[in-house]
């Protein structure tokens, strides 16, 4: 059987776009419901919010190289009933007032005009994106899960999973990249000292509790989703869940995303403190979330046609290849 | 109301496999790309009763397909007498509708330019229709056998109409709801209700 059609470009794309929105998603909660009468809390998400801006644009340059005809991307924007094109508005949109709203923090002086006037709608710009991202958190698992022809991804625990891990991996970067450029700190300032300590250290409290719950989370609903299947699936999901569970993928599941990705990171959260709570484990976290694309994403089997392993494994090896070159590129049989 | 459709007689198929020929040769398609692979599962029973299952397959040209609605440029569309096609000026080979295909029945030619690629399938030869209502596709004008028996499910008086309503027929994966519009005739069956 032939698989395998998307190759790495779709599932960088999937983490990087449920990584951006993620972002944007907990830096709106953060900012405007958590927060809303702190104005250094923003002001301390302004450099996640710019991780989250680079993570969509090059998702989106991923999902473009992955086309056939990448010149012609633009075609995604015509068809309103496809999820598809459903997410590339939606990821226009983020990017878009994600951008103003990162603007509108900019220091320099050349900009400070635009500034200025951007800074007038920050709170309606971090709105439209917080929504948009949590819709693009929320597409990436709709996406897969809508094409019922792989076993594997057409389960509704596939969209719940793929937003957990969204949002976990999202914590883990806010957690690294928090507090950074532009956000200058009048050291001279004792009370502005002690109000970015404050600061900080709410967001990385708030974010540190989160995210434990969060791959708690994704470890119950990773597990729910492939040992369903390895119990109760059809046949082709019970053999992805096999190649999980004990086959070829079980070294990258149960040491990769469940240890490294999940409770090596959980357990770093809750017992240990310092550069391994606030460094290592987001990290962990991150790498984790990328396996976890990647590993659905390969895991496309579909029910096979009577006689179609048959008829494509016996296939020669780059026969069409060599006939092409022998034909000198001519469309000869 | 016209409904295309096609009926394929597994017990007069003998493999031969010309009308995957035909319909290389007609569509000019790239060589690594089969609209109707013939495929089979080895030979089954033990001798002397024993038997070859051939499998002529093509894009199942389903009611309720879903290769069309996850297309995200409107390329992949389907007519009112049910033919599925790809519009090819406005697919961007994004690979949703090959993914969403539950056949395998869609793919794009690695031999083509890397920046000039698109989704290929099946049309029931489209093209050739066009001109001419009552033409065959290729790869049923050229069967010698006569398994592939194509026409209106919609007229009472056409052959597959008469078949499908007569005889026991199954279609490939049904139980996902996608209506497709190939009818087989078992090997073995042909069995009158």
């Amino acid at each position: 059987m032939r698989h395998h059609f998307w190759e790495w470009p779709i599932p960088t794309y999937l983490f990087l776009g449920g990584l951006g929105g993620g972002i944007f998603c907990l830096i709106a909660i953060l900012s405007m419901c958590v927060y809303p009468n702190e104005a250094i809390i923003p002001e301390l998400l302004v450099w996640p919010s710019f991780i989250a801006i680079l993570a969509l644009g090059f998702g989106c340059l991923m999902l473009v190289v992955d086309l056939g005809q990448p010149m012609v991307f633009y075609r995604a924007f015509v068809k309103s009933t496809s999820v598809l094109a459903w997410g590339a508005r939606l990821l226009t949109v983020c990017m878009i007032f994600g951008l103003i709203w990162f603007v509108s923090y900019l220091p320099w002086e050349w900009i400070s005009g635009l500034a200025n006037f951007f800074a007038m709608f920050r709170a309606l710009c971090l709105a439209i994106a917080g929504i948009a991202g949590t819709c693009i958190m929320l597409y990436t698992g709709i996406f897969l899960s809508t094409l019922k022809a792989h076993a594997f991804w057409a389960t509704p625990a596939l969209p719940v999973l793929f937003t957990v891990s969204a949002l976990s991996t999202a914590c883990a970067a806010i957690t690294l990249s928090a507090g950074w450029w532009p956000f200058e700190l009048n050291t001279g300032s004792i009370e502005a000292v002690l109000l970015y300590t404050a600061a900080m250290h709410a967001i990385h409290g708030i974010l540190h509790t989160v995210d434990i719950i969060l791959v708690a989370c994704e470890v119950v609903v990773l597990l729910v989703m492939v040992l369903s299947f390895l119990g109760a699936g059809n046949k082709t999901a019970n053999r992805v869940a096999h190649k999980w569970i004990h086959g070829s993928y079980a070294a990258f599941f149960w040491v990769g995303m469940m240890g490294i990705g999940l409770l090596i990171p959980e357990f770093i959260y809750i017992f240990l403190g310092g550069v391994a709570s606030s460094v290592v484990a987001p990290v962990m976290v991150l790498c984790g979330g990328l396996l976890l694309r990647f590993m659905v994403v390969n895991s496309d089997e579909r029910a096979p046609l009577p006689g179609e392993d048959r008829y494509y494994n016996r296939l020669v090896d780059h026969d069409a290849e060599f006939i092409h070159k022998w034909t000198y590129g001519e469309n000869v049989f | 109301m016209t409904r295309y459709c096609m009926v394929i007689d597994q017990r007069r198929c003998i493999g031969c496999h010309s009308c995957t020929a035909a319909c290389r040769m007609w569509n000019e398609l790239p060589t690594d790309i089969v609209y109707n692979a013939v495929l089979n599962e080895g030979v089954k029973g033990e001798w002397p009763n024993v038997h070859r299952n051939w499998l002529p397959t093509l894009c199942m040209h389903c009611e309720k397909p879903a290769c069309v609605p996850c297309c995200p440029t409107g390329a992949s569309q389907q007519d009112a007498d049910g033919t599925v096609w790809i519009e090819y000026d406005k697919c961007m080979a994004c690979l949703a509708c090959v993914n969403a295909c539950p056949y395998g029945m869609r793919d794009q030619s690695k031999l083509q330019p890397r920046l000039h690629r698109f989704v290929r399938k099946c049309t029931f030869c489209r093209d050739k229709r066009k001109d001419d209502p009552s033409a065959q596709p290729y790869c049923v004008a050229t069967c010698h056998q006569k398994a592939r028996i194509f026409g209106d499910l919609d007229d009472p008086n056409s052959e597959v109409s008469k078949l499908v309503g007569s005889v026991e027929t199954f279609r490939l994966l049904e139980d996902l709801g996608t209506e497709p519009q190939i009818y087989y005739i078992p090997d073995l069956g042909g069995v009158r209700k």
